[in-house]
């Protein structure tokens, strides 16, 4: 894989984890609120 | 009263569930290898920020209007933000395309639950060659002869009675419950087969060049010259509306059942990312670096062209036949994209079963079995008339042209009809997070202004082609005359219900 591939993968990656965990971890402060 | 869901995990579960289907891990990697590699994220990114998230949220707030006021799907909600006569006609697209896409998505789901059952058994395994297992297929779908059809009808018959289970126990007892449970599954299976990938190494002796790495940066390495290509940026645009399940009405549906205090910023920002991680990372993670590593570039290049279910069906059992535990991981692949099926059709549903509930007060099971036995009879056409067209016709009808059309009528009346204050306002009740404020002006004019200029290229580019029936083979046409007949007849039935419905609430008409 060419480094510019890697850098898209990394890139890629890194902003949708990023955003899974900030979403992941504010709704698991409270996981089952009661709606 | 209408049902509420337990838990906010439920809904977001429940979403992320709807949106993540079998285009994840099938259609997502196929279109990034055809369209520039990593040059297609870009793209792709710029659509989820400009498209992708304001649509969502803009269903999320949609529904939880209608919701508040009793209504659970687009018909009488878009008859509330704009009263004109037409709306509700307009709302009607929200319930006829869902139920539309579940006539033949539900016998495509069968088929996963079928090699689900061929995987254990050995039989798929046993096959080695591309052309053995195509030949399956056709066999599988009776094209070819009817010696395996018998099977595959059971298990559509098994997965339609699946749905319908889950569907009757309601919101809180069915798809809450089912979510919860079949979402975390699904990742974990999909995981457990990524790490498979990664630590495949080169499986070919003979070709160690024929690795994941290179696999991965069959994938990724960027070709820029793509992105000069306006079909690159409708491509990556188109997938971003298909992956997110935007545009069908079902997430308005699932939002209606959401209280007016209840967040929807965050919960549709982590339903969302929870489908791109499923896509991208998981989906882009699999497919095309298994078909690389067993097939070198010309065959990983076959593979990307050869569509969707090809690769599902027919190129990776042929990579299981050639894995270590082959019949494990193929179980593992087939049961995780059931799952992910069968979380998507159950969500198809739900908006007739809603819009009879809340419009016509018919019971929860009044109104399964009323549309169980409708859907059971047009689910018959797709499974009998598949070699002559008739799923790609309402895939194309009901699965991408009415979903841009119907996105761009309820981008309009939120925003423009509705008003970019009172919308924005609507958004931010309960939130958990502030949307950044230059979204107000990416709501109100990008996402429209973007949906019009891909329902532009779509309408010359495919609509009219299509309509036109260029490339469909001669005898395949009074086929698809027919399902077209047959849908307009589908849309002015619900059109029929839709008026019913509102004489019945609102006793204007005489």
């Amino acid at each position: 894989m060419s480094v510019s591939g890697w850098i898209f993968l990394i890139l890629s990656w890194g902003l949708i984890l990023g955003l899974v965990i900030f979403c992941v971890w504010r709704v698991l402060k409270e996981p089952y609120k009661d709606l | 009263m209408r049902e509420k869901w337990t838990s906010k995990m439920g809904i977001i579960l429940a979403v992320a569930g709807s949106a993540i289907g079998l285009g994840n891990f099938l259609r997502f990697p196929s279109q990034a290898a055809q369209n520039g590699g990593g040059a297609f994220m870009i793209p792709y990114f710029i659509s989820l920020l400009l498209l992708g998230i304001p649509l969502m949220w803009i269903e999320w707030a949609i529904g939880r209007y209608g919701g508040i006021l009793g209504h659970g799907t687009a018909p009488l909600i878009f008859n509330r933000l704009w009263q004109h006569r037409a709306a509700k006609y307009f709302g009607a697209i929200g319930i006829f395309g869902p139920l539309a896409i579940f006539i033949y998505y539900t016998y495509i789901e069968s088929w996963l639950l079928g090699y689900c059952f061929y995987s254990l058994k050995g039989t798929l395994l046993r096959l080695t060659t591309k052309e053995e297992m195509l030949g399956f297929l056709q066999r599988y779908q009776g094209v070819s002869s009817r010696d395996v059809f018998v099977y595959s009808y059971l298990f559509f018959v098994i997965t339609f009675f699946v749905n319908f289970a889950v569907i009757y126990r309601g919101v809180k007892g069915g798809i809450e419950k089912l979510c919860n449970v079949a979402l975390p599954l699904l990742f974990i299976f999909a995981v457990i087969i990524t790490i498979r990938v990664l630590t495949l190494g080169a499986p070919t002796p003979s070709h160690p060049e024929w690795n994941i790495a290179n696999g991965f940066g069959f994938l990724w390495n960027p070709d820029f010259g793509a992105l000069t290509n306006s079909k690159v940026w409708l491509a990556a645009a188109g997938q971003i509306f298909f992956t997110l399940s935007v545009g069908i009405g079902v997430v308005i549906t699932y939002a209606s059942y959401l209280s007016k205090g209840d967040d929807i910023v965050l919960s549709g920002l982590t339903a969302t990312s929870l489908n791109e991680f499923a896509e991208v990372i998981l989906g882009g993670s699999i497919v095309i670096p298994l078909a690389f590593a067993f097939f070198g570039n010309g065959g990983a290049q076959e593979v990307a062209r050869s569509g969707s279910f090809n690769i599902g069906f027919v190129t990776m059992p042929l990579i299981f036949s050639k894995l270590a535990y082959g019949t494990a991981f193929a179980f593992l692949w087939f049961f995780l994209l059931f799952l992910a099926g069968l979380t998507s059709s159950i969500s198809l549903l739900e908006p007739m079963v809603a819009f009879l509930g809340d419009e016509l007060s018919i019971s929860r099971k009044r109104a399964v079995a009323v549309v169980g036995i409708a859907t059971f009879a047009l689910c018959q056409f797709p499974i009998f008339f598949i070699s002559r067209g008739v799923i790609d016709d309402i895939d194309f009808w009901a699965g991408s042209f009415f979903l841009v059309v119907f996105a761009l009528v309820e981008c309009v009346l939120f925003v423009w009809v509705f008003g970019i204050e009172t919308a924005w306002d609507e958004i931010h009740h309960g939130a958990e997070l502030s949307v950044p404020r230059f979204y107000k002006p990416i709501i109100k004019y990008v996402t429209p202004l973007f949906l019009i200029c891909i329902l532009g290229f779509w309408f010359f580019q495919q609509a009219l082609p299509t309509f036109l029936l260029k490339g469909v083979p001669r005898e395949n046409v009074p086929y698809v005359v027919g399902t077209r007949v047959g849908l307009l007849v589908l849309f002015l039935g619900i059109g029929a219900l839709v008026r019913k419905a509102y004489r019945r609430k609102f006793k204007e008409l005489p």
